[in-house]
């Protein structure tokens, strides 16, 4: 009795341990999904945000479409279908159907040049080609972040793979054979949760203090200068947005010149009777927001003790010099200080000088330029920069196509001598006397080495405030570099005007896999069946006799017969 | 679309064994348990060529026909036959005629060589989306598989299990049964020495398991006739 349940136990604890076994077979059987995609790329998506509530951008993340190409059939319906478009295939209907007014399109892939990639090794663009490239670089990103999309929309970049993929698809289009369930071809993928919304975009400001000389004795506060530029960048990709110019030349003659006065300020006998506060602000492109946060957080005494302003902003995009842009009349004693300053300086230097000036409206929100925050709170400022005509929103501010290739070096190297120039000679009374204080060759020389390696790291981050978390890398190198300049450093961290909503999902990978239609699948079947059966016919006919196989088919006759 | 293409792939891989088992006598004379007897025996022999290849053999870092490496690839592969004469001769069978011991012998035989190459790939491959003709081309593999181990059971059989034979017929059974036994190797040399493509190795493959097929029927009945 006992033996037996032993028994019963033991083959039971068997069966018990056999059943986990092939549960275990189960699983892992079911769990093994491999990427088996002919190509898998890397893609960015379009940027999706809101203003007060208006939808702007790409709507959707994920993709499960089949590819069409530029030559399909012109009216065919699309709504399925992901269009994969290189640049130079962009027309302007396909622009105003597909992204203006809306047409169902099931995706759109769009393939940029190797050149505008960030993180490839700089090549030398000087023709017209990738000139002409640029222009329509920018002004496909204008459109696409002023047109709400409900398809998804990503960036990828040409390469070899995706080079023949294009190549099968259009061979497929233009032979009549669009891809789709029934006909096989090529199916894009990507996988991606639906975007949220960001939950509380930050933005830094960093600021920079450097002391002047205080004669002793004197209770009065010195009177400050304030260097500003913008840091951020916003365009049609946000983790593609580097903005060279848009930002990165301000940010860098910023630092130049934080650098060159350092050594000036850092003997008390060359040190100034002027303050110099430095300011590298965030959210920009969001009409300066950063900026008139970073002033409101300012006490009182030191915004009354700022003399002047100056914001640094894309310093090589002038075509020919470059444009001191203010919002007091040209009339005003400040203004006109500040602008013979820099003429004078820019006469020897053989750069144009021009003076633009545009008035605030105070009630329209819309600020085009940095000074303008600087002006609403009665701070003399003017901002200079190599663009003659005020951005609109979200123009100009460093997308895809702002890269390193296209931005002048010299121009920025020289843009930061007229500024340093003047400065120096305002702060030491030097003006009109023939004195170069930055000469060329001596230990204060604008160093073009400098300015070209910050130029480089700036060129290869994307910084889109929204995106930028407060504790990135960037910052911090930013800050640190900052702060081997100046005597003190802080950082004021604060959140984007409620206005801007982002969302999130801005890189994912695509997956292309080339699929057999169903209809080949139907035919493979009916060929197997047909094969099989005539297997089996062969086969029962050489061993059992043709009799049999006839057998097989006709019911058996003889048990009615024999019941009847 | 994929599971249609795995299930399409699978039953042209183990398809022709089971319309061989009901199409034939065997089905009737039921020799499903040679078939499974046979399997098992399979089973081991892979598993000491496995322990015998990662014994001898040199891991080499490229990809190139090494003659002195494959010429051990294709004494390991002999493991085989000495598989089959084990299943041939010593298994117990039930009482069943030598025509029906080599089928159901070949048949487990190259069924289980199926399952054990080609199954696994089939599921976790066949069921993606990408679509490629390799599995279709493993399962006309294995069919020439299966011709060939039906064609060695026979001649296996033949040269084991039947005493009087004519003795012109000898040296020619021998023969093919060493040619058959060899088939890996020649596939193996195709593939990587020659870099023919899996297309014509697999078209190769079908070709000489077709002929072979043909050539064994023959010497099969030619020494079937004496005895009856």
């Amino acid at each position: 009795m006992a033996n037996r349940v032993i028994a019963a136990d033991g083959r039971r604890h068997v069966f018990e341990s056999f059943y986990s076994l092939i549960a275990l077979v189960f699983i892992l059987i079911a769990c093994v999904e491999l990427c088996d995609a002919s190509t898998v790329v890397d893609v960015y998506r379009l940027i999706q945000y809101d203003i007060s509530g208006a939808p702007f951008g790409s709507r959707l993340a994920s993709l499960n479409h089949h590819a069409a190409s530029s030559r399909s059939a012109p009216g065919s319906d699309l709504s399925r279908t992901v269009a994969v478009l290189s640049l130079r295939e962009l027309n302007e209907t396909f622009i105003r159907e597909y992204i203006e007014e809306g047409k169902p399109l099931g995706g759109l892939l769009l393939l940029l040049p190797q050149v505008f990639r960030f993180d490839s090794s700089p090549a030398f663009v000087d023709n017209r080609d990738y000139m002409d490239m640029k222009k329509q670089l920018v002004y496909l990103e204008q459109k696409l972040i002023h047109s709400t999309i409900q398809y998804p929309v990503y960036f990828a970049f040409e390469d070899e793979d995706l080079a023949e993929v294009l190549a099968d698809i259009q061979r497929n289009d233009a032979a009549g054979q669009p891809a789709t369930a029934t006909t096989g071809g090529y199916k894009l993928i990507v996988t991606s949760a639906s975007p949220k919304k960001l939950a509380a975009p930050t933005i830094t400001n960093i600021q920079g203090w450097l002391p002047g000389l205080k004669a002793d004795g004197d209770s009065n506060q010195l009177p400050t200068i304030a260097i500003v530029a913008s840091y951020d960048t916003f365009g049609a990709a946000p983790a593609l947005s580097v903005g060279s110019d848009s930002s990165g030349s301000g940010v860098v003659a910023l630092l130049e010149i934080a650098r060159l006065f350092s050594i000036l300020y850092s003997n008390p006998n060359t040190r100034g009777r002027y303050n110099i506060l430095f300011g590298l602000t965030s959210g920009g492109p969001y009409n300066y927001n950063g900026t008139q946060k970073w002033l409101r957080s300012f006490d009182q005494r030191l915004r009354e003790s700022i003399d002047y302003a100056i914001c640094l902003n894309s310093l090589s995009s002038g075509e020919n010099g470059l444009w001191l842009h203010v919002s007091k009349p040209p009339e005003n004693a400040y203004v006109k200080q500040i602008f013979e300053g820099l003429s004078n300086v820019a006469e020897e230097l053989g750069v144009k000088v021009g003076l633009k000036h545009k008035k605030i409206n105070v009630s329209n929100s819309r600020v085009a330029w940095e000074h303008e925050q600087f002006s609403r709170l009665r701070v003399t400022a003017a901002t200079l920069s190599g663009l003659s005509v005020a951005p609109n929103l979200l123009e100009n501010t460093g997308g895809i196509s702002d890269k390193s290739e296209f931005v002048d070096e010299t121009a920025v190297v020289q843009g930061v001598k007229l500024v340093a120039e003047s400065l120096a000679r305002h702060i030491y009374g030097q003006e009109g006397k023939n004195i170069n204080i930055f000469a060329d060759n001596s230990s204060l020389a604008v160093s073009p080495s400098y300015i070209g390696s910050w130029l480089d790291l700036l060129s290869r981050t994307p910084r889109v405030a929204p995106f930028l978390s407060k504790d990135s890398p960037f910052i911090t190198a930013l800050k640190k570099e900052l702060a081997d300049h100046v005597v003190e450093v802080n950082l004021q961290h604060d959140v984007i005007d409620g206005m801007f909503t982002f969302y999130d999902s801005t890189v994912n990978t695509l997956q292309i896999y080339q699929v057999a239609s169903v209809t080949f699948d139907l035919l493979l079947l009916l060929v197997l069946g047909s094969y099989l059966i005539t297997l089996f016919s062969f086969l029962v006919i050489t061993t059992r006799g043709v009799d049999d196989l006839i057998s097989l088919f006709r019911r058996p006759p003889s048990r009615k017969a024999k019941a009847a | 679309m994929t599971m249609f293409h795995f299930f399409n792939c699978a039953i042209l891989t183990f398809g022709p064994h089971a319309v061989y088992y009901s199409a034939t006598p065997l089905s009737e004379y039921d020799t499903l348990g040679t078939s499974v007897k046979t399997g098992v025996v399979y089973l081991v022999t892979a598993l000491v060529k496995l322990v015998c290849l990662a014994t001898f053999l040199k891991v080499s870092e490229s990809d190139i026909f090494d003659p002195s490496q494959e010429l051990l690839k294709a004494l390991i592969g002999f493991i085989d036959v000495a598989g089959l004469y084990f299943a041939l001769t010593q298994l117990t069978h039930r009482n069943i005629s030598q025509n029906h011991k080599f089928q159901a012998v070949g048949l487990g035989w190259a069924f289980a060589d199926s399952v054990l190459h080609r199954l696994a790939p089939l599921w976790v491959g066949a069921r993606g989306l990408e679509f490629t003709w390799d599995y279709i081309l493993q399962g006309l593999e294995a069919n020439a598989n299966l011709m060939l181990s039906l064609s060695l059971a026979a001649l296996g059989s033949l040269m084991w299990l039947r005493k009087n034979k004519p003795k012109t017929l000898i040296p020619i059974i021998y023969a093919c049964a060493g040619f058959v036994a060899t088939m890996p190797s020649i596939t193996s040399y195709l593939r990587w020495g020659l870099g023919w493509h899996l297309p014509e190795v697999v078209a190769f493959q079908l070709f000489t398991s077709l002929i072979m097929a043909l050539v064994s029927w023959q010497l099969f009945s030619a020494c079937q006739k004496p005895s009856a």
